[in-house]
């Protein structure tokens, strides 16, 4: 015979609608964003490691000055590798923004065509997808450049060698609002008026067997392509930012979801095993019975248990179908705001199903478990008594100072009553507002930033120079001599602000070396004595504010540093901070660099200057950093992770929402009775609302304003956290003087919504529920 | 029949007797095994497998129908009575679908006869059945203990603190200030239909 107990369930669902049904959405909407965000991560993370074969990408490209000829191109290949030309002209566009052009590429790195139609005429495009809804670019619409040619945009595409838009790879972040991709037929290539750049992919005939074995091959074959032509870019396939960086991102921020998740399931765990206590309590009377006709505390656990545990699997299933459907495709247009990722096929996951269904009931179980076979551990004697505390001596009434007016009395004497939901309801409101400021503080602190970064930049701009690889050639020494010559000669500028440094690439430990973050670049700049820029406060090394800041650094650390593929290390003594936000950097006297790193005393890597240096040629500026590029990561930042802030804020307040109205509504619930005697009695709603709302009005409040300072305490830690995953380089945590108001106003804004519903809860309370018999 | 005057002792005493209080001195057998002896467990399946439990206060679960309320007593016993002819008996066949809400004071405690005698236990015990109803619906739930006692040969251990009542007895226990003052056998049981107080 089937416990007839269960009967009830169906029945308890209905009388209980209201509770199950909210309970039910949060669950739903948690398990269900969470399941779309692991299915379209797996989805998109297959689709991307499908493409290195689907779309053939390259194991490398370099870029060199002229056209490779017949012989060059005969003496690299006979090296074990396939050539590709993989040229391309770059359009500057009148928004502001890059639009490097490439031909129709049948070979290597092949075309995903997202949308529309690839270009097949002369005047027609196919542009980035991503840098399209970036730029607000539709098919069909007309695009032209600033040298007047336009072209009709036929189809959106997506180019496997630019995953992520890095217009260089040495930039720090990718900027897809201002560099885009694009393709055109070759006749329509060959008859554009930009200057052609000669760059050529690369792939090994015979795979390296390992990265190790890969390093080697590229080392080799860089330095056969500088001997054989003028080489001034060469960036292998794993060094590649615009193909690795979308890999090494996706799929990252798994364990902060799956976190999330759990904490919103404990949550609602204690909120539903707080609201079963109290049905518990109602139905002490029927519990003594069966207990004492011989039902057995884990039958009865198992029975107040099995309603949690079923609405937690249906909104399993619900969200899980929703996961995989609408969900998926919220999440998957997330990550193509982010990446200008191929197609993609929904992949089942086993993972997601394990996350989203098998951990929350388990959770939902021991959290509830844990709690009611601690509430029905009293003896059925004690439940037929209606007597439900655990010790044995009634515990005695708190006296309250009789200068209390009633009504403050009576509202102590409601809280008291209920400090365990009340608990509850401050764990639920902490972390609803974690969430919440969260989602606040970072567009505040990208926001910060950006404001922030143009009165802190080292000088207008920076111009880094770039030593040619002809001046590396170690095997035509005196050729390499001459090539130093030039670029000495030609790097020298007539600008009078301008102010020679040194500088120097190294690379922080990654944490299997016993660094604290993924390893990222660090560069070193030696600067004047008497620098008109960075004045530093005596001979020492001092560290970027930014560095500092996130590596939780000061006066008196030391810091390691090694060369990017090599196992040779550095170890510096911090001598102080340097207030620069803009980078990850070091600072030290240009001498005390030289010689360091052995560069010759009158080395020198850029120059500081107030305007652009427009007399030095192109080929020998490695990078120019300027107010646009330090904002190019908060701008990309902004634009990847500030639409799903305002999920995140949305989320947080319906958590809030939420687990306020399930407790509001099961204290007045619980006082229904005490509410019916106090208006036959003659109180006005109004008067009992005092009474009873006004109690958990007083509770919220305080639960606000204590949560405040401790989850801005607590996102200290989550934002470094993110922030040390998300990017290289740094950007701050920062405090709005509005946040707490902000935040303040969410809470109450939402809290008057659940204070309205519970005051139309009071004025239904009926009055004959006074009558009925309290046994 | 035990029988005592409020704060007795009687309640507490039946309720030893159910396993579900503990006696400060002295020794309960249960088929040879001492009742101090048994833990949580052995209590459960004692009362599980031997015992009917009926209230003052009905108790009955709000959201089941008084036909599934009896199945829950029905649900615990290895040998149930059939609970159609049970509802028949009891006079609860028209109301066997609705809830306990919809059920009058006696009707709910007959409903509560109902969910203990389903289970056929070897001993009913019974505290103050009729203490919170009216004189006709008192007289018929004890009517209806007797033919349940008279029918399925149960062992009937029924706390009272009406005197006139205790005809209807086969042994009176009489109780006071906590102790045993008599123990009687009645030489001739009235029954329950010719009782009066």
């Amino acid at each position: 015979m089937k416990n007839p107990l269960n009967k009830r369930m169906l029945r308890e669902l209905r009388g209980e609608m209201g509770k199950y049904a909210v309970i039910a959405i949060l669950l739903v909407a948690t398990i269900g964003f969470v399941s779309g965000f692991l299915v379209a991560g797996s989805s998109m993370i297959a689709a991307y490691n499908e493409g290195f074969e689907k779309y053939n990408i390259e194991d490398g490209h370099f870029r060199v000055e002229k056209q490779l000829n017949r012989a060059q191109l005969k003496a690299l290949t006979g090296a074990g590798v396939t050539l590709y030309d993989l040229h391309y002209r770059e359009a500057a566009i009148p928004n502001g923004s890059t639009l490097r052009i490439y031909p129709d590429r049948t070979q290597v790195n092949t075309v995903c065509l997202m949308q529309g139609t690839m270009p097949a005429a002369r005047g027609e495009i196919g542009i980035d997808r991503m840098y399209a809804e970036n730029n607000g670019i539709a098919v069909g619409d007309t695009l032209t450049d600033e040298n007047g040619e336009s072209w009709t945009v036929t189809g959106y595409v997506a180019l496997p060698d630019y995953s992520c838009l890095f217009k260089d790879n040495t930039d720090t972040m990718f900027d897809a609002i201002k560099f885009g991709v694009a393709i055109v037929t070759p006749e329509e290539f060959d008859a554009l008026a930009e200057q052609q750049i000669w760059n050529y992919a690369w792939q090994y005939d015979t795979a390296p067997a390992d990265d190790r074995a890969e390093k080697d091959a590229a080392t080799d074959f860089m330095k056969l392509v500088n001997k054989t032509a003028s080489l001034q870019a060469f960036v292998p396939e794993y060094e590649n930012q615009a193909i690795i960086f979308t890999g090494d991102d996706l799929g990252s921020d798994r364990a902060m979801i799956a976190v999330l998740l759990y904490i919103v399931i404990a949550i609602m765990a204690f909120v539903f095993a707080v609201t079963t206590s109290n049905t518990i309590a109602k139905e002490a009377g029927v519990i003594g019975t069966l207990r004492a006709s011989g039902y057995s505390r884990g039958e009865l656990v198992r029975h107040y248990m099995a309603m949690p545990v079923l609405v937690t699997l249906a909104s399993a299933a619900v969200g899980n179908v929703l996961g995989y459907t609408v969900l998926k495709n919220v999440c998957v247009s997330m990550y193509y705001g982010s990446y200008s990722l191929p197609t993609y096929v929904t992949r089942w996951n086993a993972d997601a199903f394990w996350m989203t269904t098998v951990i929350p009931v388990i959770l939902m179980i021991f959290i509830n478990w844990l709690v009611l076979s601690r509430t029905l551990r009293i003896s059925p004697l004690q439940f037929l008594r209606h007597d439900l505390s655990r010790h044995s001596n009634r515990k005695h009434a708190l006296p309250l100072p009789s200068a209390l007016p009633f009504f403050g009395r009576f509202r102590t004497r409601v809280i008291l009553q209920n400090l365990g939901s009340y608990v509850v309801l401050f764990v639920g409101v902490l972390f609803a507002n974690l969430l919440l400021s969260f989602g606040m503080i970072l567009p505040d602190a990208l926001n910060h930033y950006s404001d922030t970064i143009a009165d802190n930049m080292l000088s207008n701009t920076q111009t880094m120079l770039q030593i040619p690889y002809s001046a590396m050639d170690e095997d035509r020494k005196l050729n390499a001599l001459l090539s130093m010559m030039m670029f000495r000669m030609e790097t020298e500028t007539e600008e009078n602000n301008a102010e020679k440094f040194s500088a120097y690439s190294l690379q922080t430990l990654s944490p299997e070396e016993g660094g604290a973050a993924k390893s990222e670049s660090v560069l070193l700049y030696g600067v004047e004595p008497d620098s008109r820029y960075v004045q530093l406060p005596g001979d020492g090394v001092y560290l970027s504010s930014a560095y500092a800041d996130k590596y939780k650094l000061s006066a008196g650390d030391t810091i390691t540093l090694r060369e990017k593929y090599e196992d040779t290390t550095y170890t510096f003594t911090v001598d102080g901070v340097y207030d620069y936000m803009g980078a990850v950097a070091v600072f030290m006297p240009r001498e005390k660099l030289n010689e360091t790193f052995d560069l010759g005393s009158g080395y020198y890597g850029g120059y500081f200057s107030d305007a652009p240096l427009t007399e030095i040629k192109e080929e020998y500026i490695g990078s120019v950093i300027n107010l646009d590029t330090l904002t190019a990561v908060t701008r990309q930042l902004m634009v990847s992770m500030g639409a799903s802030m305002g999920l995140v804020n949305g989320f947080a307040v319906m958590i809030f929402f939420v687990v306020v109205y399930l407790l509001s509504k099961m204290i007045i619930e619980k006082n229904a009775q005490s509410i019916s005697m106090t208006k036959i009695l003659g109180y006005s709603g109004i008067e009992i609302a005092r009474l009873y709302l006004l109690s958990t009005t007083v509770v919220v409040v305080l639960c606000l304003a204590v949560s405040l300072p401790i989850e801005v305490f607590l996102m200290k830690f989550l934002f470094r956290a993110v922030m040390l995953e998300s990017m290289t380089g740094w950007i701050e945590m920062w405090v709005s003087p509005t946040l707490y108001p902000r935040m303040m106003a969410a809470g109450l804004a939402a809290y008057a919504v659940v204070a309205a519903l519970e005051y139309r809860h009071i004025l239904h309370v009926p009055m004959d529920e006074a009558m009925k018999n309290v046994e | 029949m035990l029988l005592g005057p409020s704060g007795s002792g009687k309640s507490t005493l039946l309720n030893i007797l159910g396993g579900i209080d503990c006696a400060d001195s002295g020794d309960i057998l249960i088929n040879g095994e001492r009742m101090a002896d048994m833990n949580e467990k052995a209590l459960t399946l004692y009362r599980r497998r031997h015992l009917g439990y009926i209230f003052q206060m009905y108790n009955l679960i709000p959201n089941l129908t008084v036909r599934e309320n009896i199945e829950v007593g029905a649900y615990l016993s290895r040998r149930p009575l059939d609970v159609d002819e049970l509802l028949r008996l009891l006079g609860l066949w028209e109301h066997r679908a609705k809830l306990p809400n919809q059920l009058s004071g006696g009707q709910q405690q007959r409903t509560s006869i109902g969910r203990a005698i389903v289970k056929n236990p070897d001993i009913l015990l019974c505290d103050e059945p009729t203490g919170a109803l009216d004189y006709k619906t008192d007289k018929e739930i004890l009517k209806l203990i007797e033919t349940v006692n008279q029918k399925y040969g149960n062992t009937v251990i029924m706390v009272t603190h009406n005197d006139a009542i205790r005809l209807m007895a086969d042994r009176v226990v009489r109780l006071r200030d906590g102790a045993i003052r008599s123990n009687e056998t009645n030489a001739v049981k009235v029954p329950a239909q010719d009782l009066e107080w």
